[in-house]
């Protein structure tokens, strides 16, 4: 049988691509690596989850439970667990894609195909640190499957390297499981996470957070006996004379996410070397007809409302009906960290589409216009300020587009 | 050893400033006593003492001042497990050398036990190398580093097949850093020759042909005889072999004195009891020396020398598919003891880029450092600038044996009766390995001939069963395999690919893994661009679950390296 959609990834994204794309009652196929639907949200067991989607604070598993719930009620829907990808072709317009599993290799096909496989954590050695290499190195995501899902801790006097979300997270989360942190050092010189975040995890547990630090070396041949921190400029760049070394037997890293693209490289998705993840029109769909991306795949997000919109736009697109020869219009940008989509499919535009972006730095005012052959045509003002950590959205209503518009997005910040 | 040679060095020595340095034969080497400033004092000393004819050695003894070094790190264990044993044949270490010769040894109707202080095989040089099968080409035509090299490198190929691991010979090329250097071919090949291996002489236009986007082109040359192999799964394989043919290996074992009386070796002492070997043979890499004194024949000196290396994305596996290095002048001798390192497509896709090459007085320091690293990407991007640095997702650093003559010691002691020296084994140790080990099998053999006839065993097994590679195979096969046993279906280790059933066969493998380090080195799980973030804990409850120890008793390592430090508060109620 040929799918409807096959997504890929049984996280948040995921579940929410095959619930809108099986809405008029196509079959659709989930394929999940993992034992358990839910994604990362599994091990998240913090809430303020669904604020924004279910206007109430969830946990993670709780968020996931309500779409996992959703899709095992739909007949239409197919979930495989332990389901692992190993590789995706299109043939003659049609999506093929295997999968080993206990079962043994099995061939999909599809008409579309959405990538909701979610990102990987960057890693000490991608962020420079050298020294020996003990237990005790770990990123936060998998100290926090540790704590979470095994009951297990993973270390007793720890530091934080990475003031994101998760790596705050983490903070509190090992203080309340009886570890000592020792402190949170961010290399950049403003706080990378959500600043309720901050508050809730930090300050609340009287944890210091350490900014324009960063931590280089590492010691101990078989456990982390200590690790070395030290100053760095706005280059990150460490600065001679301000090294300092701790003695702890954990080093959490919180050092970013990077979108999992391979699967969607092999197939020849082009990337966005902002986002990390695929160039998608506003329907999600990337430069390869019938694919989709989706969630944090596509860029990471700091909230999981919005991976449910976003999976959701591009579920509602592989159920409508009607599915034209693109037109494609790319967008220029400027000021922002990147902006989601980052072309328009002028043949299939909406009464409003929906933008996601990030600005490049902190500005305690900002203007985003949109200008269309250099004329302003959208102008919104953001007198709270933007920050890079904090992803915004935009609705806007678009006039026509030709082909040959010049398309541009500007982000305007002040700082006085 | 000639009174005149010793002068010679002492001339040399006042010659070179150094003259409160005391120079004397000991063993048939030269010892050199004394106390310098600086290690890079001690070193030239060293080198200065070098009379390759005359001496069997250089023993380094000059102190730095002020510098005391490092005891040998040591295991926590401390018991009796090993007390009275009488093997007829004590390997010390665990390399690829030792691991080499107990399975040559395990062919025989002998008793072979293997010692590593650490927790597993190959942690140390072994598996902190680039993994090259190597051509011979820079090493001196009449040196044992080359004839054990050519004998290495033919015996890969069976080695590979008998024992499944696997290789590959795409060859290496060797760039000319100036036009000049093509005048060296003719030399070049006149040295290959000698030994028989194959060269070709690469005009520029062809580098270009061959190579995509070169730094820089001034023609080159190719040696098809070059390849790799992952050496640190060379190293199991070989132990493997040997453990089912019969030999005992035993980790967290280190020898810690010898019993001799000038003439033989008697009790081996380990933190786990005394050993009492017929045959004592010293394969201790780095510490070689030490063993080598310890057991009455200290008549060489190593001097360490660390190497850097940084793995990158198999995406950047594009940038070439076999070795590309660039042509040194003067190797093997004098001042230069590395090609400058290189770019190599390992066997498992990866790009390695490295070594760097660093005296240093410490022997266990795999600690790397910011500059060393960079030295090292911005020294191979001159060779491919396409190389870029975010694709890097991991580093490390080795430390090599080097020996002052920068030679190998493959020796029956001529004062030590039933001592056997594999020391000094640095490149091209890991090529070289299997022809080290046939040499040494020949010494035990005769060492052993006055107390018992040594006989082939019939029933030797000479192929192991890999584990199967499940991403390696077609579909078919793949389909088939996990239809007889489905845990090879269920994948754990999401970067390489690795399913649940490989790391199940590591574990249960003849010399079985339990410790994540263990596992990554059998079967790759946690050695892709996640390293292991994803999978270290899946496998972590793997193990637990395969063999019944506790979670937070599992290690990353052995002894102190555990991965977890206990419970949760809400676990523990």
């Amino acid at each position: 049988m040929i799918y409807r959609a096959i997504v890929i990834g049984g996280g948040p994204a995921g579940l929410q691509a095959a619930l809108s794309a099986g809405e008029a009652g196509h079959p659709v196929l989930i394929i999940e690596r993992e034992s358990r639907p839910g994604g990362i949200l599994k091990q998240c067991i913090h809430d303020g989850f669904g604020v924004i989607r279910f206007g109430e604070k969830l946990s993670g598993p709780e968020y996931a439970e309500r779409f996992i719930d959703e899709v095992q009620k739909k007949e239409n829907i197919t979930l495989l667990l332990l389901h692992f990808v190993i590789s995706i072709s299109k043939e003659k317009g049609v999506f093929v894609v295997r999968t080993t599993s206990k079962e043994g290799i099995t061939e999909h096909r599809s008409e579309t195909l959405v990538f909701a496989n979610g990102c990987r954590e960057r890693t000490s050695r991608q962020v420079n640190i050298h020294g020996t290499r003990p237990a005790g190195v770990l990123t936060a995501g998998t100290a926090q499957y540790y704590v979470n899902l095994m009951g297990a801790l993973p270390g007793k006097r720890c530091v934080i390297l990475g003031s994101g979300d998760i790596g705050l997270i983490m903070a509190r989360r090992l203080t309340l499981e009886g570890a000592e942190v020792l402190g949170v050092y961010e290399a950049k010189d403003k706080p990378g996470g959500l600043t309720r975040n901050l508050y809730q995890c930090l300050t609340d547990f009287d944890i210091p957070l350490h900014l324009s630090k960063t931590v280089s070396h590492v010691f101990g041949e078989e456990r982390v006996e200590a690790v070395e921190v030290v100053s760095v400029d706005e280059n990150m760049c460490p600065l001679a004379g301000t090294e300092e070394i701790i003695e702890c037997d954990t080093l959490i890293v919180s050092v970013g996410l990077i979108p999992e693209n391979e699967l969607a490289e092999s197939l020849g998705t082009k990337m966005d070397a902002k986002t990390k993840g695929a160039i998608v029109d506003q329907n999600m769909m990337t430069s390869v007809n019938g694919a989709y991306a989706v969630g944090n795949a596509l860029h990471v997000h700091d909230l999981v409302d919005y991976v449910s919109e976003c999976a959701k736009t591009a579920g509602e697109h592989i159920a409508g009906e009607k599915r034209e020869e693109r037109n494609l219009l790319p967008i220029e940008q400027e000021g922002l960290l990147y902006l989601v989509p980052q072309q328009l499919d002028i043949n299939s535009l909406k009464e409003e589409e929906v933008f996601y972006f990030r600005s490049a730095c902190e500005y305690k005012k900002g203007e985003l216009k949109i200008y269309r052959d250099g004329e302003e045509i959208y102008k919104k003002k953001y007198a709270m300020g933007l920050k890079p950590p904090e992803m915004e959205k935009l609705k806007v209503k678009l006039p026509p587009l030709e082909r040959e518009t010049r398309l541009k997005v500007v982000l305007e910040g002040k700082n006085e | 050893m000639k009174f005149r040679a010793i002068n010679r060095i002492k001339k040399a020595l006042k010659k070179a400033g150094y003259t409160n340095i005391s120079v004397r034969e000991k063993l048939g080497g030269v010892l050199l006593e004394g106390e310098l400033e600086k290690y890079a004092d001690v070193l030239a000393c060293g080198r200065l003492a070098v009379e390759k004819k005359h001496s069997r050695g250089v023993i380094n003894k000059i102190s730095v001042a002020g510098y005391q070094e490092k005891p040998m790190r040591s295991p926590l264990i401390n018991d009796k497990a090993h007390e009275g044993k009488t093997p007829d044949a004590l390997i010390i270490g665990g390399g690829i050398v030792g691991a080499a010769i107990a399975r040559e040894l395990s062919k025989y109707n002998i008793s072979v036990m293997l010692v590593e202080k650490e927790y597993d095989l190959a942690i140390a040089q072994s598996s902190r190398n680039d993994g090259m099968i190597h051509a011979g080409i820079d090493l001196n035509p009449n040196s044992k580093k080359v004839k054990y090299n050519m004998r290495g490198n033919a015996l890969y190929d069976t080695l590979s097949k008998e024992l499944g691991v696997p290789i590959s010979k795409n060859g290496q090329y060797v760039l000319f850093t100036s036009p000049v250097q093509r005048a060296v071919y003719p030399f070049v090949k006149k040295r290959a020759g000698k030994n028989h291996i194959p060269c070709e002489y690469l005009s520029k236009k062809e580098v270009s042909e061959r190579i995509k986007n070169p730094g820089f082109n001034h023609g080159g040359m190719f040696f098809a005889g070059a390849g790799v192999v992952s050496p640190y799964l060379m190293t199991v394989a070989l132990a493997e072999n040997a453990v089912v043919n019969g030999a005992e290996i035993c980790f967290d074992t280190a020898v810690l004195g010898i019993e001799n009386d000038g003439e033989k070796a008697g009790k081996v002492i380990t933190n786990r009891g005394a050993i009492y070997p017929k045959v004592v043979i010293n394969a201790a890499g780095v510490y070689s020396d030490k063993i080598a004194e310890m057991a009455g024949d200290g008549h060489f000196t190593i001097h360490p020398r660390r190497g850097v290396e940084a793995i990158l994305d198999k995406k950047a596996g594009h940038l070439t598919h076999s070795v590309i290095g660039r042509f040194a002048m003067k190797t093997s001798t004098g001042a230069k003891h590395t090609k400058g390192g290189g770019i190599v497509y390992t066997i498992d896709g990866n790009i390695l880029i490295g070594p760097s090459a660093d005296e240093t007085q410490e022997r266990e320091n795999n600690a790397t450092t910011r500059e060393e690293l960079d030295a090292v990407i911005n020294k191979q991007r001159e060779l491919t600038p396409d190389m870029k640095s975010a694709d890097i997702i991991t580093y490390f650093a080795g430390t090599r044996a080097a020996t002052y003559e920068e030679e190998f010691i493959v020796e029956k002691s001529p004062i030590i009766k039933n001592l056997i020296q594999a020391a000094g084994i640095q490149s091209p140790g890991i090529t070289a390995a299997p022809a080290i080990a046939e040499d040494v099998a020949k010494f035990t053999k005769e060492i052993l001939a006055n107390e018992k006839t040594v006989q082939q065993k019939k029933d030797f097994i000479k192929t192991r069963k890999p584990i199967p590679s499940l991403k390696e195979l077609s579909l078919q096969e793949r389909d088939a395999l996990i239809k007889e046993r489905p845990d090879y279906g269920i994948i754990i280790c999401r970067c390489e690919e690795i399913s649940r059933g490989e790391i199940m066969d590591a574990i249960k493998s003849p010399v079985p893994a339990l410790t994540l380090d263990g596992i990554k080195r059998r079967v790759r799980a946690g050695m892709g661009r996640c390293q292991g973030g994803f999978c270290a804990p899946l496998i972590t409850q793997i193990i637990a679950e395969e063999t019944g120890i506790d979670i937070t008793q599992i290690g990353k390592k052995g002894g102190a390296g555990k991965t977890l430090c206990g419970y949760t508060k809400e676990q523990k109620e």
